[in-house]
């Protein structure tokens, strides 16, 4: 398996106040990795690093081959297409449907709008939410909300998918088939998965690795 | 609803600032023609004792002369023992300017005239040309100002609806932005937007433009000043459109770029 993310010396934070200080750790793709750690510990900090949302203020940070510090913004757009992001709170766009919204990544890719549709539908099947394509967010369940994000995370094929407490605030069922979800994109198609959580969830039955956070320190523990 | 609203905001702003642009070149055309028409019947009246042919002057149009013969027929018929023949007349001549002089150019017009040995008398109608300068100049200042306040308003209309846009578009942009759209996807709504508005403003603009030029007082004005308006309204309308699309794009371009992070 080959480096997907490297983290050197990394000092990561808002305003030259660092909320991570001196993290070195790697991520390999196909990796299934948690991101652990109490709240404010710097987890959303990492996850948003990886993206080229927090700038890097010291160290070295590479992402499939991109080094984020003082990285150009047109790099950052480019990673981005690569990537897939999913948000506690979903972050679908209000005035789109389900569809559209799930589509989303493939238009900006410029794949013709049917294809996008048709990838759009299958996927939204597998999701089990073929029944609401054409519903709004707002007429949705937190847990189908989340279903669709994942499903917009995955629809062009990234080479890894950034999640930041996607499972939060979701009933045990939602949450249960939205890691089935993260589960299934690991396994079928390789996606390098990186999830932000509090604590690991109580019954996984796949190999995974640990990434914990604890006053700004990182630790790799498995 | 909202979106109505929206529509309108910008609508409304473009309408003021693209009447307020029309009005100010109509204005600026209808105040050129009948200067133009007074300059017609204007004219500086010199008596010189030489022939003059040429005048050191950036404001002369033309020198005519003027022909007395009939004045002299007339004085011959009634002064029957005075020998007109015997006596040596000066010529007179029509100075016919390009463009109306201020009141101070005139009199240093007049004054240059005068300083002609041969030149004996000028007459430049100062008093009512003043009058007419004076009314035209208030009349250019006041449309001017007039306009410029509609634009400024027109403006800040805008600018108020860079800050509706701004909350309207904000997070459907983050979020495109975060799957790393380019600029002019992420601004593709916005556009649109722009674009059918600044054409639906521009139908409202050409409407209230119609209704004016065919009204009933418009007509009686142009035709008590006794001019004809010289704008061309297609011209005038591919200018419109393109300062109309061009506010209306370049605003977008701003909420773009600009986006809250």
């Amino acid at each position: 398996m080959g480096v997907l993310v490297e983290a050197k010396n990394l000092y990561l934070g808002y305003k030259n106040e660092p909320v991570i200080k001196n993290a070195n750790f790697k991520v390999y793709t196909k990796d299934f990795v948690f991101l652990t750690g109490v709240s404010g510990s710097g987890k959303t900090t990492i996850i948003k690093s990886l993206y080229g949302e927090v700038p890097v203020l010291r160290g070295s940070l590479n992402v499939g081959g991109i080094e984020l510090n003082g990285v150009k913004k047109s790099k950052i757009s480019y990673l981005r297409k690569y990537l897939g992001v999913v948000f506690q709170d979903y972050k679908l766009i209000p005035e789109w449907s389900v569809l559209k919204n799930v589509m989303l990544p493939m238009l900006i890719a410029g794949i013709d709008k049917q294809t996008a549709e048709n990838e759009a539908v299958k996927l939204l099947n597998k999701v089990k939410l073929s029944h609401k394509l054409d519903k709004y967010p707002a007429e949705l369940s937190g847990g189908e909300q989340q279903r669709a994000a994942i499903a917009r995370a995955i629809i062009h094929d990234p080479v890894m998918i950034l999640a930041d407490e996607p499972i939060s605030g979701l009933d045990e069922y939602s949450a249960n088939l939205v890691m089935d979800l993260f589960i299934m994109a690991n396994r079928e198609k390789d996606i390098t998965i990186m999830i932000a959580s509090h604590s690991l969830p109580q019954t996984f039955n796949i190999e995974y690795r640990q990434i914990h956070l604890e006053k700004g320190q990182v630790y790799e523990l498995s | 609803m909202s979106s109505l609203k929206s529509h309108f905001a910008l609508i409304a702003a473009l309408v003021s600032i693209l009447i307020s642009i029309f009005l100010f070149r109509l204005f600026n055309d209808i105040l050129y023609r009948y200067q133009q028409n007074i300059l017609n019947n204007y004219s500086i009246v010199i008596v010189s004792e030489k022939k003059i042919t040429h005048l050191d002057l950036k404001e002369i149009n033309s020198i005519e002369k003027i022909d007395i013969s009939k004045q002299l027929n007339y004085m011959k018929k009634k002064f029957k023992n005075i020998d007109l023949s015997a006596i040596k007349m000066p010529y007179f001549y029509k100075l016919k300017l390009k463009t109306m002089p201020s009141p101070k150019r005139l009199n240093e017009i007049e004054e240059y005239l005068k300083s002609f040995p041969s030149i004996k008398r000028v007459l430049t109608y100062s008093s009512s040309q003043t009058k007419i300068y004076n009314l035209l100049m208030l009349l250019k200042i006041t449309s001017k100002l007039f306009m410029v306040i509609i634009a400024v308003l027109g403006f800040l209309l805008i600018v108020k609806q860079l800050e509706v846009w701004k909350l309207e578009h904000n997070e459907r942009m983050y979020i495109m932005e975060l799957f790393g759209a380019p600029f002019w996807f992420r601004g593709a709504a916005l556009f649109k937007i722009a674009f059918i508005d600044s054409i639906l403003a521009l139908i409202t603009t050409f409407g209230t433009i119609y209704y004016m030029l065919h009204s009933y007082m418009y007509k009686a004005v142009i035709s008590d000043l006794n001019i004809q308006v010289g704008l061309d309204l297609k011209k005038e309308a591919l200018i419109l459109f393109v300062i109309s699309i061009s506010i209306s794009l370049i605003s977008s371009v701003i909420v773009v770029i600009g986006r809250n992070r």
